[in-house]
């Protein structure tokens, strides 16, 4: 079953666990603005992939790069609140 | 076909895409604010997402977006024809629906036990707000996946599946911020 959903799905297993671990192994404030934003890549990975292979937009790539630019600029919203604080 | 407008290559429903966008800014906009108002008090956001089950909301990561490949399993498997395992696809899809629920469940029966409720802090009243929201959009995605599964027509089951992806990437954005970023 090694088809184009599968990678998708393995790739978000991959994602998913790796942020988790993140946030889980590396204590609170040691390097909190790199895992912060390391964090939010990965989320921002994960919505890509959701989109472009669970949602087909890897067949329309004009509108998966709208995606990709909006969720962009939210993740660099999100980062900056995260890290004035 | 390419030659088609970029709009009318969408895959499924325009509709579906009208919902997908609106849910996404609603709740976009709702961790916006919550990460502003942490700018007031980042100990005590720290100190209450400390009460949190991460582990478990990661394990529901990993669910939904297991769920959401058996979800666009079953549309691969409707548009090829094939009704049982279309079904079959949905069935398992929703069943990981049910499993999603009955962790948050014991999270939100942990997080009661211990007293902590809307006002308890404002991190809490955010944090039950939307992903109390969210639950709310995976049962509904349940009982859509349980529709389409009982007449499979592709379209159908298309439509319901974009819903469940989107309840996917809901999840995928709203836990880092909820539940990680620290």
């Amino acid at each position: 079953m090694r088809d184009d959903l599968t990678r998708a799905w393995v790739a978000l297993i991959a994602l998913s666990a790796a942020s988790t671990l993140l946030a889980v192994v590396v204590p609170r404030g040691t390097g909190s603005a790199a895992v912060g934003a390391a964090i939010l890549a990965l989320s921002w990975f994960k919505a890509r992939v959701i989109l472009r292979r669970y949602l087909g937009l890897a067949a329309v790539p004009a509108i998966g790069r709208g995606f990709d630019l909006v969720l962009a600029l939210f993740m660099l919203g999100a980062l900056g609140l995260y890290l004035a604080a | 076909m390419t030659d088609a407008p970029v709009i009318e290559r969408i895959p499924g429903d325009l509709m579906i895409w009208v919902l997908i966008v609106s849910e996404l800014a609603v709740f976009g906009a709702g961790l916006l604010v919550f990460l502003a108002i942490r700018l007031g008090d980042p100990t005590g956001f720290a100190a209450a997402q400390d009460q949190l089950h991460r582990v478990s909301a990661g394990i529901n990561t990993v669910v939904l977006v297991t769920s959401g490949w058996l979800a666009a399993r079953a549309v691969r498997s409707a548009e090829d024809g094939l009704r049982a395992p279309a079904r079959r696809w949905l069935g398992l899809a929703g069943a990981l629906g049910v499993v999603f629920l009955i962790l948050k469940g014991v999270e939100y029966g942990d997080a009661l036990d211990k007293g902590i409720g809307f006002e308890t802090h404002v991190f809490f009243s955010f944090y039950w707000m939307l992903t109390l929201f969210h639950a709310a959009h995976v049962l509904a995605g349940i009982i859509i996946l349980a529709l389409v599964a009982v007449h499979v027509r592709p379209d159908h089951v298309e439509a319901g599946a974009q819903f469940w992806h989107m309840v996917d990437l809901v999840w995928v954005v709203l836990f880092p911020i909820i539940y990680l970023l620290r």
